[in-house]
């Protein structure tokens, strides 16, 4: 019987504690390169959080619009709010509706090419729209469209089922990129078809390289068809990072030179560390807490309107949000359509607030249920904060924190036994907040689906409908009409309009960088980033 | 049992259980740490909201404007990112803390002894049986089985603590088996059996009363064990949730403000840290007592 | 001896049989919609109801378990919902940075322990055995995100020596790439001479490691004190003494040899026990290994991801111990002919 030899730990663990220690010192000397200029080419390197679910272009529908966006264009592109043009050309060089809005035409641009080299025309554009309808992720967004067709190499016509705003869908984030005609006939039958790498768009970055959960490497395309958008850096090293404390970390270690995901606590002190500059601009996110009007006590407008007048919007602001946010004026959030200052907003007045829940008949008090998502940080901060205030009036707010899937089945089950207050973190899937939110959230449905305050009211109903035909065609009817809806949301608070959050970018001095789009809310532009002078 | 260890100066060889015990600790200075730690976290969760500074604090009420103080005179842990009071949040957080681990140990206990002490007494077929029940439940490298089971039922204290229960109560039901087999064949037992008296009254009287102090050194050391465990599931995410003041919860919480605020995540890590070195500790010095040989879960 | 090896293996395999069904009915049973984890949270009904009609979802349980048994033995776990790519490669590309972590971890755990259980057993019940004692009892009650995060603010944020984060810095990729041999890329860097790479690596690894080390560190040095102190009471080692061995020959040569075996049982445990703990350390310092992809489906409720996680871990649990079992045959015929 062997016995293994036992060598004398003590010199065994001197040894390596002495060569991790002379290689520690070496190797502080590595990092702290950036823009490495090595055989000429210039990297950025980035942190983002997006995961990759699919590189299919048309089933894409989550995170991974942060790559995908700058890998595909749609036909046009709707810029930010304040611009002077709603829209800007994308493969289309311009368009028009007829006017009874059921008929749309776009004209498709010369001289653009797919990353695998085929060329942009009428047809492809056709494909990739009749694909969109067909299989993708956002399909619903194509549902007006009734017909297309091609006459010629640079014309698309649609025909509509009934009017609708074709701009805003063809502009959409998702579901409207138009994609190489080969890859298309390939991934109707194969699902994983784009999972192997596959890059069939006509950006101005194409994938060069993508470790699953670790990193996406994107490589400029030379051919790019617009010059005057062409990326400065050729190369962007993404660092898939999901975790904000670390992507603070790489960007204040000197790891990366951008970070798409920080912390929002720690936005001031890590900008003052890097003396770096904080952009904020709207974004389509917000939080929304619905009241479940199906059972007593909260199918009483004036006990919802109570507990309205109990939430301390401005502390959920800067607590939640770290004061990057701005209160509420109903579900829509601020610079999407059809958005208005003109909607009227709650303000914390705890006396009034116990006054009606008086005049409602509950002089003592409540017991309601409160149910947020636990992976959800700023809702995690802030619901606390909403037990307290209502702990004034005399309701006593049991809090359940539920993974988002599970909060979500609960919320669509039974709403007789169902949580009392449901807050939700939303956003729209293309910049129509009057069709998305105004319509998911709060139009009557037979089963529950985002309408997570059971609420069935037949004139909201019909103010929504009229509304929706009307974008297509007259845009300032179907505004007076959604503002009237919206009116009617806040006077009867089926659900509590908490905040809309602000994108917050933090610039560190070398690069400049694009002001966020909110109507592309997950994707990062890297072709606009270059070195700063 | 005789043992050829050569044992450290302090520990006594006669005189009754209680006694030697209290030898042990009067003599092992570690020992006696760990009960002091242990007697500070009991008097901490019963009297806990007489003593915290800030009770209503501790409870979970905010106060927006003193976010994020650092130590001081007037908040000697500092305040979290509601400002809430962290030395009265962490003294309130001992009582769920402590109870969830007296929880988890009694139900584990409850279902593990009696299981095991009739597989062991009976043998055959329900022996094997319960030996490979729990051969299954060990299986699993330690906490997966709790973090699978917390994930499908829902992050919550409740879940977290039936999932540690599940995983803990092969450990008793196979420390009692073992006993019991070995004592069944012992000649008092087989005495008690040749005059009649009963399984069910034997099993009490004869078989538990010489596990006991197997079972308690376990127990102590398994109520530290659940504490350090509870707390990793809530720092995960998988158990207790806001806006309790799980101490577990309460590092999780503090993490992204590490490198400007680590009293938000320091205190409650050391709070974990205390309570079950204090366990630990006593529960090791009466293993040594006891066992040396005995192999450490 | 084969009869023995035998029997366990027996074992082992009934035993992961019966997991498989006690993991996929819970995960079924469970109200959760795997279609939502599947599309994300905006897909409309119609999408989901799509969804769950390609993944199998609307089968009868007993139907879908079958294919998933058929799926497991032909190497078709199933793709992880979240990221859409099979679940054994996300574990294969994942599995060499968390076994580096615990190789570096162990290292570190079986040389402190070992030494420390030596020296304490030299004169047991005085300070210096009462000092480590309580190191190692400490090792084994702290909380190891705690240790963690409080190692990052002394050595990344007070004294900025090491990085904080994550296993190479991203310049490496550019500046000095490592070639894959055995895909280990910090073993890699070090068989190919890749300095650069490899002292980065280091630096990423330490606070990690030490960090990982501390609850294993701790099991260890106790049993090996226990054990020492047992084999130090025995005859020969009197006799050894008696005839005027020096102390340290003793001590190290012949004490800790025949001290060893208990101790081997506690590696394995502490091995398993740092699998673990692997998942806690690799979050906070996101580590891009197993632990950190399994705490991500846990939280997403990755079904597929989540069985793979369940059954991958207990076969390896169980491999260990029959590793370790086997070990402790070989070295000590009493447990082969028990």
């Amino acid at each position: 019987m062997a016995v293994t030899r036992m060598r004398s730990p003590r010199s065994l663990s001197a040894l390596t504690l002495g060569s991790i220690g002379v290689l520690v010192l070496a190797g502080c000397t590595v990092g702290g390169a950036n823009n490495d200029e090595e055989a000429g080419a210039s990297v950025l390197s980035v942190a983002a959080s997006a995961a990759v679910t699919t590189w299919d272009p048309v089933r894409s529908f989550s995170t991974e619009a942060l790559y995908l966006g700058n890998v595909y264009e749609p036909l046009i592109w709707k810029n930010a709010a304040g611009a002077d043009e709603e829209f800007r050309p994308g493969i289309a060089e311009s368009w028009e509706s007829s006017e009874d809005g059921l008929t749309w035409t776009f004209t498709i641009r010369e001289g653009a090419t797919f990353h695998d080299g085929e060329s942009v025309d009428a047809e492809a554009v056709k494909s990739s729209i009749e694909a969109a309808k067909d299989h993708a992720g956002a399909s619903f967004i194509w549902a007006p469209l009734e017909s297309i067709e091609a006459p010629d190499e640079t014309t698309v016509v649609m025909h509509l089922a009934y009017s609708a705003p074709m701009d805003l869908v063809a502009a959409s984030t998702y579901g409207a990129w138009i994609v190489s005609p080969k890859a298309l006939e390939a991934s109707a039958d194969d699902e994983s078809y784009f999972e192997q790498g596959i890059d069939a768009g006509t950006g101005p970055y194409s994938v060069k390289s993508y470790t699953p959960g670790e990193k996406v490497v994107l490589e400029a395309y030379d051919e790019y068809w617009n010059d005057s958008a062409a990326p400065s850096y050729d190369i962007v090293d993404i660092s898939i990072t999901p975790d904000a404390v670390t992507a603070q970390q790489m960007l204040t270690a000197g790891e990366v030179d951008l970070a798409t995901n920080l912390p929002l606590e720690n936005v001031d002190t890590v900008a003052a560390d890097l003396d770096a500059t904080v952009k904020t601009t709207n974004s389509p996110f917000n939080f929304l807490a619905f009241f479940n009007t199906a059972k007593a006590p909260l199918d009483d407008p004036k006990v919802r309107q109570a507990l309205s007048l109990a939430i301390p919007y401005d502390d959920i602001i800067d607590v939640g949000g770290a004061g990057y946010g701005t209160q509420s004026r109903g579900p829509v959030p601020k610079g999407i359509f059809p958005y208005s200052d003109d909607v009227p907003q709650y303000s914390q007045d705890l006396e009034q607030a116990k006054a009606l829940l008086e005049e409602a008949g509950h002089a003592d008090g409540l017991d309601l249920t409160l149910s947020f998502s636990s992976e959800n940080s700023a809702e995690a901060r802030f619901v606390p904060l909403i037990k307290d205030a209502f702990a004034k009036i005399g309701v006593n707010l049991e809090v359940r924190a539920e993974l988002f899937n599970q909060q979500w089945e609960n919320g669509k089950a039974d709403p007789a036994t169902a949580q009392d207050i449901f807050v939700l973190y939303y956003w729209p899937t293309y910049s129509d907040a009057g069709a998305d939110n105004l319509y998911s959230l709060f139009h009557s449905s037979e089963e529950p689906f985002f309408n997570l305050s059971y609420w069935n009211n037949p004139e909201y109903d019909e103010l929504i409908d009229e509304a929706g035909t009307l974008t297509g065609s007259d845009r300032d009817a179907a505004q007076a009409k959604y503002e009237e809806a919206m009116n009617l949301l806040v006077d009867q608070a089926p659900a509590a309009f908490l905040y809309d959050a602000q994108a917050v970018s933090v610039v560190p001095k070398g690069i400049e960088v694009a002001d966020f789009n909110e109507n592309y809310p997950f994707t990062t532009f890297f072709a606009p980033i270059k070195p700063a002078n | 049992m005789t043992s050829t260890a050569i044992m450290p100066a302090f520990v006594p060889v006669g005189g009754s259980t209680f006694g030697r015990v209290l030898r042990v600790l009067r003599t092992d200075r570690l020992a006696a740490l760990g009960l002091a730690l242990i007697v500070l976290v009991v008097v901490l969760a019963f009297f806990g909201p007489w003593i915290a500074p800030y009770p209503e604090q501790g409870f979970g009420e905010t106060s927006v404007g003193d976010r994020g103080l650092a130590p001081s005179a007037v908040h000697w842990f500092g305040t979290d990112q509601l400002g809430r009071d962290i030395l009265s949040r962490v003294i309130i957080g001992t009582r769920p803390a402590l109870t969830i681990s007296l929880f988890v140990v009694a139900i584990a206990a409850l279902i593990g002894i009696p299981l095991g002490a009739i597989a062991g007494y009976r043998g055959g077929w329900l022996d094997t049986v319960l030996m490979r029940v729990t051969e299954v439940f060990q299986a699993f490298p330690p906490l997966l089985l709790a973090m699978v089971t917390v994930a499908l039922l829902g992050p919550s204290l409740t879940n977290a603590g039936i999932a540690l229960a599940i995983c803990w109560w092969p450990w008793y039901a196979r420390l009692v088996r073992a006993e019991a087999r070995s004592l069944r064949d012992r000649p008092f037992v087989e005495a008690a059996r040749a005059i009649g008296v009963p399984a069910w009254r034997i099993l009490p009287r004869h078989i538990l009363r010489n596990c006991l102090t197997p079972i308690l050194v376990q127990a102590t050391v398994d109520i530290g064990a659940v504490v350090l465990a509870a707390g990793s599931l809530a720092f995960i995410g998988l158990g207790a949730q806001p806006p309790s003041p799980d101490w577990g919860l309460m590092v999780a919480e503090g993490r992204g403000q590490i490198f400007t605020a680590w009293w938000i995540s320091a205190f409650p890590g050391l709070a974990i840290f205390v309570t079950v070195l204090g366990f630990n500790l006593l529960g090791d010095s009466l293993r040594d007592f006891f066992d040396p040989r005995q192999v450490k879960r | 001896m084969l009869r023995f090896l035998a029997s366990r293996l027996g074992t082992a395999v009934l035993v992961l049989f019966v997991l498989t069904i006690v993991v996929f009915v819970l995960a079924r049973i469970i109200p959760t919609d795997p279609a939502v984890v599947y599309a994300g949270p905006k897909a409309p009904p119609e999408e989901l109801a799509r969804i769950r009609e390609k993944l199998g979802f609307d089968q009868p349980l007993i139907l879908q378990y079958f294919q998933y048994l058929g799926g497991l033995v032909t190497g078709d776990w199933g793709n992880s919902l979240a990221t859409k790519r099979p679940v054994l490669d996300e574990f294969a590309t994942r599995l060499p940075a968390t076994l580096e972590l615990l190789f570096a971890a162990m290292s570190i755990a079986i040389v402190v322990g070992i030494g420390l259980g030596v020296i304490a057993a030299k004169r047991p019940g005085k300070t210096l055995d009462g000092v480590i004692r309580f190191l190692a009892i400490g090792g084994v009650s702290m909380p190891a995100f705690w240790l963690g995060l409080l190692l990052q603010v002394l050595f990344v944020g007070q004294l900025k020596l090491l990085p904080a984060t994550g296993q190479f810095s991203n310049e490496v990729d550019y500046v000095s790439p490592i070639t894959a041999v055995t895909g280990f890329p910090l073993f890699d860097s070090l068989i190919t001479g890749n300095w650069v790479a490899y002292s980065d690596g280091l630096a990423h690894l330490v606070l990690p490691a030490i960090t990982l080390a501390a609850y294993p560190m701790g099991l260890i040095a106790r049993m090996t004190r226990a054990s020492m102190l047992e084999v130090l009471g025995q005859d020969y080692v009197f006799t050894a003494n008696a005839y005027g061995l020096r102390d340290g020959l003793i001590r190290w040569k012949l004490a800790l040899k025949n001290a060893l075996p208990p101790t081997m049982t506690i590696i394995g445990l502490a091995a398993a026990y740092a699998l673990t703990g692997t998942f806690f350390i690799e979050v906070v310092f996101n580590w891009p290994g197993i632990g950190q992809f399994a705490a991500n489906a846990m939280i997403a409720v990755d079904y597929p991801a989540i069985m793979a996680i369940t059954l991958l871990g207990a076969a390896g649990y169980l491999i260990a111990n029959f590793v370790v079992d086997l070990v402790q045959a070989r070295l000590d015929p009493r447990v082969r002919l028990s």
